[in-house]
């Protein structure tokens, strides 16, 4: 049987990039998933009349066709075919009034609010805006922007170098790039003089990645926010399950193996390194080098003898963070989005204003916060006439399941599920539960089922500010197990995302190909 | 002074990289041990495969038994799935060689799965392969192996009405017999008005535990309705589930939803009673159709068609050509020539089985169109509902 040059296990977003990199550029390439479907996070599903998007909220990597942001600048790279909407807007930030509250005034949906910011694409347009609601923003904003178009440049130089000394030379020639990314957000808008009521609408975005303004570095979050506010965002017209479909075309196409209903469960290790993989117990495949999607945690702990684990790779387990889990509800309702009085593509209701303090409610099964989306503001005909679907979504902690059996759980999610509807509705002062037509809810087990991760977490590690991006970047190399396994995906330098996500296993592809090049 | 950015110290960023790794450094050199109950309950409801034992075999009435199954530790199974009244099992079985799956729903209550126990009622299906095999080979002590509990046949609070209508039809009583149960045990909370068609009084499965759950649960109300009952008896109705008599057992001036199981040519009937209802498409839910037999019996089926066509299968690394009648679906033909095909609802709608078609064309009936839009872009089937009207060339996942 044929030993291929690279084994690449799990098609998440991570894998199938590095897939598609490993086979274009001519390596024998066998990609392994245990489920039947690709794309782990970036899929879809369907339940009655209606074919939901189960994670994607928007793609910030997508630009203009003069500009194309760095999705789309992958799929032309690999030649994958995806049609794009686009949205011209950013967010809306929604934070309801509470007894006590003293700045509160009604917002146009006749609900007593603190803070109803729906803020437009472009740095201009977005700093004006900020400082229509609160005055005095303006220039702080234009500043965060100005730094991070500045910043911009030295982040996509660095890509997905792996050479220290190189990025070294990089940031040697921009200071402020290592200011940003050694202080939190937090200490970049005080530096820069932002009001905090500002922060707090300026930050908004800190739940996508998981990492609240207090241990989120500046730098990462303005290249989060700098993506969506320059040119806005854009979602595939066939949900993710389109994208993650053109991506294993692009492999097969280019002589790559994909098998699905595989599941990798043993690494085959000879003089110390990784030689193979065992396939559903009992398969055996060979291949020279890997490339892995699958978190660290979970392949040590199934795939591994632990006495074949390095060391390090232990030490690091422990020293990290798992970072937060979510909920989600998926609605396909019998009314349009007229109808229900929906106006809005991605409307973030907070219980509070404070990324920290938001943070520190999801260790509670449902913390108030909920981000609700309807698709249809993009896509209008994403459903049949006369119908919408809704994607709500919460943070919150795989552990909050720690008193859950398995026989509460049906009864457990749809009390979470309630929960979230009626927040929604209050918030928006709308009518949902009425016009349910199909529901779907989504809680950590859920995830575990289908990402396979530590308490169902989609986010990799807690990006902490020890342990923030451009670290993570810099000492990429460092980090990996054995040098012919690297991991890719949300576990990897840039969290979760798929941008990110697409961007590690291109970098794994990238790497593993100059390893064979350079004849290693 | 004014606000900049340059009031940050950018030496800060340094110490951060040995910051990073002297951390590393300091954490333990062993597997982290954390309990994730996130994961557990994941295992739990989802395991791969359930390995039981038929524990006895009681007859329910001509051509139809009930098979209570338990846990096989021996093969690694401790515990069986817990599960919402209405899923189905997927039996495996291998009948001359060939690998055969059916789907079967439930009729034991969820609580009984926590006392290690699931019932399967299956009735003798004229010619069918699994039936006539199950009805003749397993006995108490039999291996079975069956799927997770799957599915979507279930009540759930946030969308359907206080009220269900539930409309079963000969065997299609199963899944509402764990509901009923399931309601009695407070494991669900609606209001059963449960309409079970039979032809005669000989054939009504479940009369002793149907009149038991009345009596002991008063959000339980059966009509047994006879079609070839001269005389209706006291609290029975003769005929057919008509519309008429759904009005007639549902409340006035509330709204309720309709659940349905039974027969194929039963969903074609009720679908047509319940279009002069007037209700809602989000309170009529249906049991999964079933297998499809007979594309060439559809008005949009194509003409001149051949009779006999092969396909070109590969799974992982073994690529095998086959030869198959028509009539059959994708997944029957590969399963008759003895190549086990990835399998659960056989009805076109839990896509387990999705896989890729390279060349060729396939009739999908339009019932059983669940498939992804990407899936047409790209040229994904459910085999296990795309009958071939060409020679085939495909890609299907290793069964599992």
């Amino acid at each position: 049987m044929k030993t291929y040059d690279v084994i690449v296990i799990g098609a998440g977003n991570g894998g199938l990039a590095a897939a598609a990199t490993c086979a274009r550029a001519g390596l024998s390439t066998l990609l392994l998933e245990r489920h039947n479907i690709p794309g782990g996070s970036a899929s879809s599903f369907v339940r009655g009349r209606f074919e939901f998007e189960p994670s994607l909220h928007e793609l910030a990597g997508i630009g203009t066709p003069e500009d194309p942001g760095s999705i789309e600048q992958f799929f032309n790279r690999i030649e994958a075919e995806a049609d794009w909407h686009k949205d011209n807007s950013t967010f809306r930030l929604i934070v309801p009034a509470k007894e006590g509250d003293t700045d509160t005034f009604v917002n146009e949906n006749g609900v007593e609010v603190t803070i109803d910011a729906r803020m437009p694409v472009g740095f201009e347009n977005f700093s004006r805006k900020l400082d229509e609601i609160v005055p005095g923003s303006y220039e702080s904003a234009m500043k965060a922007f100005d730094l991070s178009t500045r910043m911009f440049k030295a982040f996509d130089a660095i890509g997905d170098m792996s050479d220290p000394k190189k990025i070294f030379s990089i940031l040697g020639e921009v200071p402020d790039f290592m200011r940003m990314t050694s202080h939190t957000l937090n200490e970049g808008l005080d530096a820069l003089g932002m009001p905090k009521k500002a922060q707090d609408i300026f930050s908004t975005y800190w739940c996508y990645m998981g990492s609240p303004g207090s241990r989120f570095d500046f730098l990462y979050y303005m290249a989060v926010l700098h993506s969506y506010v320059k040119s806005g965002t854009g979602i595939p017209d066939k949900r993710s399950h389109e994208m993650s479909l053109a991506i294993d075309k692009v492999i097969r196409d280019n002589g790559g193996d994909i098998w699905y209903n595989s599941e990798v469960t043993r690494i085959i290790m000879q003089d110390g390194k990784p030689a193979g993989v065992v396939i559903n117990g009992e398969k055996k495949v060979f291949g020279k080098r890997f490339i892995c999607n699958s978190y660290p945690y979970v392949a040590f702990r199934d795939l591994f003898n632990i006495e074949d684990v390095p060391e390090k790779q232990l030490k690091m387990l422990n020293t990290r963070e798992n970072a937060v889990a979510l909920t989600t509800v998926y609605l396909g309702m019998n009314k349009t989005k007229e109808e229900l009085g929906i106006k809005d593509y991605s409307v973030f209701i907070a219980p509070c204003s404070d990324s920290d303090e938001q943070f520190s409610l999801v260790n509670d099964y449902f913390s108030g916060y909920c981000i609700i989306n309807c698709l249809n503001e993009i896509i209008p005909d994403c459903t049949p006439e006369g119908t919408c679907q809704l994607f709500l979504t919460s943070m919150t902690h795989g552990d909050v399941m720690r008193d859950i059996r398995p026989q509460d759980y049906k009864k457990f999610k749809t009390k979470v599920a309630k929960d979230m509807i009626e927040t929604c509705e209050k918030a928006l002062n709308i009518s949902i539960t009425p016009y349910i037509e199909e529901i779907e809810i989504a809680l950590p087990p859920t995830f575990c089922r289908y990402l396979n991760t530590p308490l169902g977490t989609p986010y990799g590690y807690f990006l902490d500010k020890w342990d923030s991006m451009i670290p993570r970047t810099i000492q990429y190399m460092k980090d990996q197990p054995f040098d012919n396994f690297l991991f890719c995906g949300a576990t990897q330098e840039r969290g979760d995302g798929y941008g990110c996500a697409y961007h590690t296993g291109e970098k794994a592809g990238n790497l593993t190909v100059k390893a064979f090049k350079e004849g290693k | 002074m004014a606000s900049t950015i340059k009031s940050l110290k950018a030496k800060k960023f340094l110490p951060m990289l040995s910051d990073r790794q002297n951390r590393f450094e300091n954490g333990a050199s062993k597997l982290p041990n954390f309990s994730d109950q996130a994961s557990v309950i994941a295992k739990a409801l989802h395991p791969k495969r359930q390995y039981l034992t038929v524990e006895s075999v009681k007859d329910m009435a001509e051509d139809c038994k009930s098979y209570s199954l338990v846990p096989d530790p021996e093969r690694g199974t401790q515990e069986l799935a817990y599960f919402g009244a209405g899923k189905y099992l997927t039996v495996f079985e291998t009948i001359d060689g060939m690998p055969v799956t059916r789907a079967y729903s439930i009729s034991s209550s969820p609580k009984d799965s926590l006392n290690g126990k699931y019932v399967l009622t299956i009735k003798l299906v004229d010619g069918g392969l699994m039936s006539r095999y199950i009805f003749d080979t397993w006995k108490e002590g039999s291996k079975v192996e069956v799927s997770a509990p799957s599915g979507n046949f279930e009540y759930q609070p946030l969308r359907d009405a206080s009220t269900v209508v539930c409309l079963a039809g000969g065997s299609g009583i199963t899944p509402f017999i764990s509901m009923a149960n399931a309601v009695a045990d407070g494991d669900e909370d609606f209001n059963m008005i449960l309409l079970y068609g039979s032809r005669n009084s000989k054939n009504i499965l479940f009369k002793d535990e149907l009149d038991e759950l009345c009596k002991k649960c008063d959000k339980i109300k059966v009509v047994l309705v006879l079609s070839e009952e001269k005389r209706a008896a006291k609290g029975t109705e003769k005929g057919f589930i008509t519309a008429e008599l759904i009005q007639k057992y549902a409340p006035e001036n509330e709204p309720y939803s309709v659940f349905i199981c039974g027969p194929q040519q039963m969903y074609a009937f009720l679908d047509a009673e319940l279009k002069r209802l007037n209700l809602e498409k989000k309170f009529i839910r249906h049991e999964m159709f079933g297998e499809f037999h007979n594309p060439a019996s559809q008005a949009d089926y194509p003409e001149g068609i051949p009779e006999t066509v092969k396909i070109k299968v590969t799974i992982q690394d073994q690529t095998y050509t086959v030869e198959g009648s028509s009539s059959d679906s994708v997944m029957q033909i590969l399963e008759k020539n003895k190549i086990a095909v990835p399998a659960r609802c056989r009805s076109g709608e839990c896509g387990f089985c999705h896989s890729r078609l390279i060349s060729g064309k396939v009739y999908v009936p339009k019932d059983l169109e669940y498939r992804r839009l990407a899936d047409y872009k790209f040229g994904c089937i459910h085999p296990c509902c795309s009958f071939p009207l060409t020679d085939l060339e495909i890609n299907v996942p290793v069964a599992k």
